[in-house]
């Protein structure tokens, strides 16, 4: 009957397409011949009728058509003919909401506006005593002017708790009314009562948290996993870009309990629109094109950088602090503290592909490790609500810290690394959107035996090979070095010959409390280690390790840094012991070897040779990429020394600082500057100033 | 019912600057099913105040009433009608 209804006429409507077909039946485009217009004839199925008797639908439907409201799809007429049960209705150009919701959500100004209208229209036909039973995305409709017309009031059938058992059974092999109906039920009618207005505002909730959040909140692969989501689940959090006042709304429509939801849904009308009264006073336009990043600093002096300028980043125990200076390293600006009080353990700048982003680990001691970024100089910071960097749930292990920040390949710049405690690493492929846990590493059999140093059980270290995308080097204290061949899948502990002095077994597989590994690029098979008690080079990708300490008044230390142009040239600051973890007798000296650890020589000029207790930490070492390079480090007393010279002479750039946990310093190429590495010979002036900018303010941090 | 939750300064960029948010939470519900009820509203604490295991921060102090739930089941406390539930700082430093 129904396959045949094109040409055909009911009354006086002539059929003339199918425009929709749902559980309930078919709807077709027909022709009033009487008012000569185009309407929406629903031919109702047999099966909708079987359940409740066609004289009950009638009843709903013609109570139904008493609704008169610009947001509710009006009803001009039911009738049978025969067999057939028939409902005509105005017919809507346009688009279902369900049509309309992308993956990421609609804005929050569209959700308030459309749910506004969905509200409105739940109060005008609640007042009235009809009850829709079946609010869902596919039953709203949006005009092209954005007007909301809501469909099918009352002409939900009830489902029998029979009915709802199967549902819950066989969900994904029930018609598709059924399974598009389900995740909108509200508890109490999977429990088996009949829907009232309150489980229309439930349904109304899962409505605007789906247009919101574009995913329902609750959901699975079974009816059963739905159902036991409605039933004893908190939906999932919203995302950050919905506003505090959209989530309270949703929440409150969701509400398991039937006297916690809004009572009536005038209420939600007039919430939804003193959430729209507030987002028209508070847009920002900087804040709304941005999305997440929020802005933190106010009132501080940041840096104005330029083309070409040096950048040095500090990351000290109670926030960063960001030195730039022109490339003639003359003269320094200092901004900071940024992350007032908080401790920055890893700091990068990215100049990656055109971007030139700064990110921070900032290490709350309260609320825990957060990864932000700012891609204008510290101005404006990332702070996304949810950790970006988080163990998997079964892996049962919560971050303490993140300790490295490492840019992939130049090639891969869509690639970042953290190392992290416990020993971790993460990897990003959408330039530090979303990280994943290397599983590969972090099943590795070894990790359990791993044990933890002073700092905690850490991986500090990340080398990916520049010209092997599937071979990287990690460095865990203490555990030792891995290496991977095969992009992460597996890993090997490369440590033969390193000594371990706080074992019985003395070059044991792993277990070395390695400080640094470097590598230089144009001799990737080389590395360089700086051990707890032990200076090493490896000449076959860590395969063995050979002592290389001679002449250094101590083989401990933590720092270590690779020349940037020189594959022969690495810098250490050696320190006294295990025990005096202090620069030897006072002597502030810097060491350096220009022949891969055949020799290494005393860098002291302009450094204090008195009373100089210094120690730099592992991470506290950096140098630009000029020529010739700059070289930089900050102490635990709060210094940043810098030569300009590769290590002949020392400046002390700012002092003052809190402990200095990080250095790292970078060349900054602005937009439309040369995109190849910088290799600029500057000018030395004949004497450094150090100048701070005119008051470093106190920032607000979150 | 509802639960006042009240905030403390450092993570109020995610309360819309807000010092206390009400949740509404269901009737008999624990600690974590109303701190679950106030992370939907304000995503952004549930990371700052619970790690990925599910557990309070060590140095985050959670209150129902004047009450600190390490005394009274952790996450499992009841929350009586009209209980207001503070998270605090820890005294803590370094």
């Amino acid at each position: 009957m129904i396959d045949s209804m094109i040409g055909q006429t009911l009354d006086h409507y002539r059929v003339l397409a199918q425009i929709g077909e749902g559980g309930m039946g078919v709807v077709y485009r027909a022709r009033d011949e009487v008012l000569n217009r185009d309407v929406a004839l629903k031919l109702l199925a047999h099966g909708a009728l079987d359940k409740v008797g066609p004289g009950h639908l009638l009843h709903e439907a013609q109570t139904a058509s008493s609704l008169s409201h610009p947001n509710i799809c009006t009803i001009h007429q039911v009738g049978e003919t025969g067999s057939d049960f028939y409902v005509v209705m105005e017919l809507i150009e346009g688009r279902s909401l369900s049509d309309l919701i992308t993956a990421t959500g609609l804005s929050m100004e569209i959700v308030t506006r459309y749910g506004t209208q969905i509200a409105d229209a739940l109060a005008h036909a609640h007042d009235r005593g009809i009850v829709h039973r079946d609010l869902k995305g596919s039953n709203v409709m949006v005009t092209p002017e954005g007007r909301v017309k809501v469909l099918d009031f009352g002409l939900a059938t009830r489902l029998d708790t029979e009915e709802i058992s199967e549902l819950t059974v066989s969900y994904t092999s029930l018609e598709s009314k059924l399974v598009g109906t389900l995740p909108y039920m509200a508890p109490e009618v999977l429990r088996g009562q009949k829907g009232d207005h309150l489980s229309d505002l439930w349904s109304l909730g899962v409505l605007l948290y789906e247009a919101a959040a574009g995913r329902l909140p609750f959901h699975g692969s079974t009816g059963f996993e739905v159902t036991s989501a409605i039933l004893r689940e908190p939906p999932p959090l919203l995302p950050s870009t919905v506003s505090y006042g959209l989530a309270a709304v949703i929440q409150r429509c969701l509400m398991k309990e039937r006297a916690g939801r809004y009572q009536r849904a005038s209420e939600v009308r007039a919430a939804l629109e003193a959430v729209q009264g507030a987002a028209l006073q508070s847009r920002h336009p900087s804040e709304e094109t941005r999305g997440l990043r929020t802005l933190v600093l106010r009132g501080m002096e940041h840096l104005t950088v330029k083309n070409g300028d040096v950048l040095l980043l500090i990351g000290t125990n109670k926030g960063a602090f960001f030195l730039r200076s022109s490339r003639d390293r003359s003269r320094w600006d200092v901004a900071g503290p940024y992350f007032h009080g908080q401790g920055i353990y890893a700091l990068a700048y990215d100049g990656r592909s055109d971007r030139h982003r700064l990110w921070v680990s900032v290490n709350n001691i309260m609320w825990g490790t957060f990864l932000r970024s700012s891609d204008d100089f510290g101005r404006i910071w990332t702070n996304p609500p949810e950790a970006s960097i988080r163990f998997p749930a079964e892996s049962g292990a919560s971050l303490e810290n993140i300790w490295q920040i490492c840019l992939g390949r130049d090639d891969e710049p869509e690639k970042l690394y953290c190392g992290v405690e416990p020993a971790a690493l993460f990897e990003s492929g959408d330039e530090g959107e979303s990280w994943s846990l290397v599983r590969g590493l972090y099943d590795h059999p070894h990790r359990p035996r791993w044990m933890p140093g002073n700092g905690g059980l850490i991986l500090h270290t990340i080398l990916p090979d520049p010209c092997n995308k599937d071979r990287m080097y990690v460095a865990v204290s203490a555990g030792g070095v891995y290496r991977t061949e095969d992009g992460g899948t597996t890993w090997q502990a490369r440590n033969n010959g390193v000594r371990v002095v706080f074992l019985p077994e003395k070059y044991p597989e792993f277990g070395q409390c390695v400080h640094k590994i470097v590598l230089h690029e144009s001799r990737p098979e080389r590395l360089f280690l700086q051990n707890h008690w032990g200076l090493y080079r490896s000449d076959n990708r860590g395969d063995s390790w050979q002592d290389i300490a001679r002449g250094v008044p101590s083989d401990f230390g933590f720092a270590m840094l690779m020349h940037p142009h020189d594959a022969d040239c690495v810098y250490i600051v050696p320190v006294e012991s295990d025990e005096f973890r202090c620069t030897p007798e006072g002597h502030l000296q810097v060491y350096r070897t220009r022949n891969a650890g055949g020799s290494w020589e005393a860098l002291s000029r302009g450094l204090p040779q008195k009373g100089a207790y210094e120690t730099v930490l592992r991470d506290a070492m950096s140098s630009d990429s000029l020529d010739p390079a700059g070289i930089y480090f900050g102490t635990r007393s709060g210094k940043v020394y810098g030569s300009r010279d590769e290590g002949k002479s020392w400046k002390k750039i700012v002092e003052g600082l809190p402990q200095i946990l990080c250095v790292k310093a970078a060349v900054v190429l602005l937009d439309g500057a040369p995109t190849t590495k910088p290799n600029l010979k500057s000018k030395i002036p004949k004497r450094w100033k150090t100048a701070r900018t005119k008051r470093v303010r106190r920032g607000k941090s979150g | 019912m509802q639960v006042l939750f009240r905030i403390p300064g450092a993570l109020r960029e995610f309360t819309g600057n807000q010092s206390a948010v009400r949740a509404e939470v269901e009737a008999g519900a624990n600690l974590l099913q109303a701190l679950q009820a106030l992370f939907v509203v304000c995503p952004g604490l549930r990371d700052r105040v619970l790690t990925e295991t599910g557990e309070t921060r060590r140095h985050v102090n959670i209150f129902v009433a004047n009450e600190d739930v390490r005394y009274t089941g952790g996450l499992a406390t009841a929350i009586p009608a009209g209980a207001e539930v503070s998270i605090v700082p820890a005294i803590t430093g370094g």
